[in-house]
């Protein structure tokens, strides 16, 4: 394995996640839209100069190709300000609160005055040339099994629209996702290996869900890597598909960096795309400082004391701190913990079906559905909370034994009306008259032999443990 | 208690600590710097210890101005530049848009202006265009009339969307058989940004200066919302439709007089009977224009006062309703009032000229029809045909200022400039599009 240390590595993760709601500067939907588009338009950007003069080399670079942009959208899902038809609403409130609330969690200064700022972009990616960004907070951090992690930056910006055709003549772009707030979570250097880039970028998405209010699902949240290495020069990778390919791709990123200096070639600063075989492409040349300046459309915003206070009061606990006060309160181990905890019932559950064990109801709720799956072949993902709910009323009525819910359940996600009349109980004396009559029928045979009798029989109906009893009293 | 200026690199202490960057301004009691990072943050000053100067930082400017060269066999064409979003920057000082740039600017950020002719440019105001006054019409036109004069084969004036409508008819009325064309340019998108169509616009109008022999006053804006097509369009017929598309201008009662198409710079005529280059057209320029004229908008529930405030205005007017109308007709108790509204206008149209337009923009006004618009009629308002209100205003503020009252009242509804169309074809209409 490389010495890190001694190669100098220095890594930071700027993590990208999308917030639920309505969009950061306009009252459309926030939704991957499968909507067939019913707008097309073509349109041209031009490299302007930012705040300093100075027209920025990223800028440049996307102008010389000389392309145009078509954009298309659904009219459900874009208005005229996606299509850079009319001018930036106010700021969308609940998503600045959510960004707040990040930024309390990452224990960060909050700013006083917020500015958003257009950070020139004329990939075409976003319609008015600029992406909306500002920053929140600063000098925050996370603790991580390697120690501190800074987080130096705290964003809250617009998501860009997605490009969904190139060709050498003009990228075509769907608009339903531009203007999505996305919480850009930049982090400092300290990230010691590619393992640890990975541990970062996993407690990071873990702080991001425990507010509850962001985006779930592919896609919605993405890490962009920078790294570099003494000899090398600084890399932003982007476009990772998944958390565990990241100590891979920092890996050959290294590898790469170190076999161009073996052969003296200089290497520039860029942005490079993970490829999926984890290796990296070159994407564009690294952006100046000179792309930010400010959205005049929108007021500065002052972020007043009380405001934060008031979302300091009601930070919600971390995932992992809830993990933990699960396992302990319902003792339950830390897998079925780490799946209910995103859970919105479980607990809702637990108070209202009083008969049954907490842990039988994060069986029924979590393992049940997986052995389904395994054992049927039946997908469960069609199992809604209304099914779930049925089986758990009948179960605490004592309409049902926990034998049956497997079955009823399977029969739930193949679509069927859940029946329980096969299913009722039989109660205890009959049951008891019940397993004497098989007995009496087959004498001779092991415990094991009957018990396999009287489930064949009565699964579903009957608690296994209480045949085993009966069982134990008449078998020697 | 701060004496930074822009530019200077500041160090910012405060209880919870030092934040470095360059200083951007101090307004609502907070301070504004730019970080390394490139975001502007704003600082409380109550949380502020002290400020430091820690060096001086490059100039917030754009430095764009160029020195332009004239290259033979191109046309030479003037930039007139009156202000608006087609020449804006930020200013850092208030966060604002602003317009103030030199005109050599605009050549600076449209390079690809300079193959098509060669640029002069002249400011002839720097603002925005709703504060725009009738002598800065005059001003404009005798402005034009020096450039006519040295020769040059066409002019580009830079104007501000919201009023140039107003500056567009004015303009028309005041030039006189114009030899050169003169086109009005402006961008819905300040030109600050990626997505700007001032560039496309400005390389819109210069290429049709420079290509045809159409002369005259013109409007040059985004066909659609697309970056694909420009539309010349008449200056009297052409109004702003829309807050903010690139496409807000619309023609109204008429056709666009060209389409110039952006990717392969085909100009297409769609108005076949436009006005062409002619040795023997002289400018004469006829810059008269009243002051007192005043545009007011007919609404339900309207009281006496509202038309009697006009009083001594030499000029007004009426943006009615339908055909139109003004509620002057008492068919019930509770409309008695608008017997009193009809004195009023009866008592301005003795001693002002009061002229009838509609406010349903599209269509032509006919007040014979109702026997509302049979009284005002009565009363001495004049119909004002199918001019857009804004136009007729203008025209009406031109009038006065250049004939008797009695010609003022013959020629307000005879069509001088394309302002008023004898025949509305059916399909005339573009503004299907929004």
């Amino acid at each position: 394995m490389l010495n890190y240390e001694k190669l100098g590595f220095k890594c930071g993760i700027e993590a990208h996640q999308q917030i639920e709601g309505l969009k950061l500067f306009c009252s459309c939907p926030t939704i991957n839209s499968t909507k067939e588009p019913d707008i097309k338009i073509e349109r041209r950007l031009r490299a302007v100069a930012g705040e300093t003069g100075e027209i920025d080399i990223a800028a440049r670079h996307e102008m010389a190709k000389g392309k145009y942009f078509i954009y298309e959208g659904n009219s459900e899902d874009v208005c005229n300000v996606e299509y850079d038809s009319e001018p930036p609403h106010s700021i969308n409130q609940n998503a600045l609160d959510v960004a707040l609330e990040v930024a309390l969690l990452l224990k960060a200064k909050i700013v006083d005055v917020i500015q958003v700022m257009r950070k020139t972009v004329i990939d075409g990616s976003n319609t008015g040339g600029f992406q909306r960004t500002a920053l929140v907070a600063m000098d925050g951090y996370i603790e991580t099994s390697k120690g501190k992690v800074s987080i130096p930056t705290i964003c809250l910006e617009e998501e860009a629209a997605q490009k969904i055709e190139e060709t050498k003549e003009y990228t075509k772009f769907r608009l339903d996702r531009l203007g999505i707030p996305l919480i850009e979570i930049g982090t400092g250097t300290e990230i010691k290996n590619p393992e640890h880039a990975k541990e970062v970028a996993s407690i990071l998405g873990m702080m991001l869900r425990s507010t509850g209010k962001v985006k779930r699902g592919l896609g919605t949240i993405r890490q962009d890597v920078n790294i570099s290495i003494a000899k090398g020069a600084r890399t932003e990778i982007k476009g990772f598909q998944e958390l565990k390919s990241i100590p891979k791709v920092i890996e050959y990123e290294v590898e790469r960096q170190l076999n161009e200096t073996k052969q003296n070639k200089k290497i520039e600063q860029t942005v490079r795309k993970a490829e999926p075989n984890l290796t990296t492409s070159f994407l564009r040349p690294m952006p100046g400082a000179a792309r930010m300046y400010p959205e005049t459309d929108i007021p500065v915003i002052k972020i007043t004391k009380e405001r934060i206070e008031e979302i300091r009061k009601k930070l919600p606990k971390l995932l992992t701190e809830k993990e933990k006060d699960f396992e302990k309160k319902y003792k339950i181990n830390n897998e079925l913990a780490k799946e209910l905890i995103s859970h919105e019932k479980f607990e809702d559950y637990i108070g209202k079906f009083k008969n049954i064990e907490p842990q039988q109801i994060a069986n029924i709720l979590i393992n049940i559905p997986k052995e389904i799956k395994t054992r049927f072949d039946v997908n469960t993902a069609s199992l809604t909370d209304e099914n779930f709910e049925e089986v758990l009323r009948y179960l605490n009525e004592g309409k049902i034994a926990k034998e049956a819910v497997i079955e009823l359940l399977t029969e739930a996600a193949k679509g069927k009306k859940v029946d329980i009349s096969k299913f009722k109980t039989i109660s205890l004396g009959n049951l008891e008259e019940e397993i004497k009559e098989i007995i009496s029928q087959k004498p001779g045979l092991t415990i094991g032999a009957y018990m396999g009798l009287a489930m064949a029989k009565y699964r579903g109906k009957v608690d296994g443990k209480k045949v085993m009893e009966i069982l134990k009293k008449f078998v020697k | 208690m701060i004496l930074h200026k822009p530019g200077d690199k500041v160090k910012v202490v405060t209880k919870e600590g030092e934040k470095e960057g360059i200083f951007i301004s101090e307004e609502n009691n907070s301070v504004f710097i730019k970080l390394d990072n490139g975001y502007n943050i704003g600082i409380g000053k109550k949380e502020i210890k002290k400020i430091e100067k820690t060096g001086e930082g490059k100039k917030l400017e754009i430095k764009h101005s160029i020195k332009l060269t004239k290259k033979k066999g191109l046309p030479n064409i003037t930039i007139l530049h009156t202000g608006g979003t087609i020449a804006s920057k930020v200013d850092y000082r208030t966060g604002a848009v602003f317009a103030s740039f030199k005109p050599e600017d605009l050549i600076g950020m449209f390079p690809e202006l300079s193959e098509i002719a060669n640029f002069d440019s002249e400011l002839v105001a720097s603002m925005f265009s709703e504060d725009m006054r009738f002598k800065l019409y005059s001003l404009m036109a005798k402005d034009i009339e020096k450039e006519v004069k040295k020769g040059v084969d066409g002019i580009i004036l830079t104007h501000g969307t919201d009023t140039m409508g107003y500056s567009a008819a004015a303009l028309a009325f005041m030039l006189e058989d114009l030899p050169i064309p003169v086109i009005i340019v402006g961008s819905q998108r300040s030109s600050d940004r990626g997505s700007s169509d001032a560039g496309i616009n400005l390389v819109c109008a210069a290429e049709f200066i420079a290509k045809t022999d159409f002369v005259g006053v013109a409007i040059c804006m985004h066909e659609s919302m697309e970056d694909k097509t420009c539309a010349i369009m008449p200056p009297c017929k052409t109004r702003k439709l829309h807050s903010s598309r690139r496409d807000a201008f619309k023609v109204v009662n008429d056709i666009i007089i060209a389409r110039i198409n952006f990717e392969n710079k085909k100009i297409e005529f769609i108005k076949k009977d436009y006005i062409r280059k002619d040795k023997n057209r002289k400018l004469k320029v006829k810059e008269g224009i009243e002051e007192k004229v005043a545009l007011l908008k007919i609404h339900p529930n309207m009281h006496p006062d509202q038309f009697k405030a006009l009083k001594g205005y030499k000029g007004i007017v009426l943006e009615g309703t339908g055909l139109g109308h003004a509620p002057v007709g008492v068919p019930n108790e509770y409309c008695k009032i608008n017997k009193e509204n009809f004195n009023a206008i009866e008592e301005l149209a003795k001693n002002s000229v009061v002229v009838m337009a509609s406010q349903t923009l599209f269509g032509r006004v006919n007040m014979n029809v109702y026997s509302t618009g049979r009284d005002l009629l009565k009363a001495g308002v004049i119909p004002g045909e199918d001019m857009l209100p804004e136009t007729a205003f203008v025209k009406l503020a031109w009038l006065l200022g250049n004939y008797k009252k009695d010609e003022v009242k013959m020629l307000i509804g005879k069509n001088l400039r394309g302002e008023i169309n004898e025949r509305i074809e059916p399909n005339t209409s573009e503004i299907k599009d929004f």
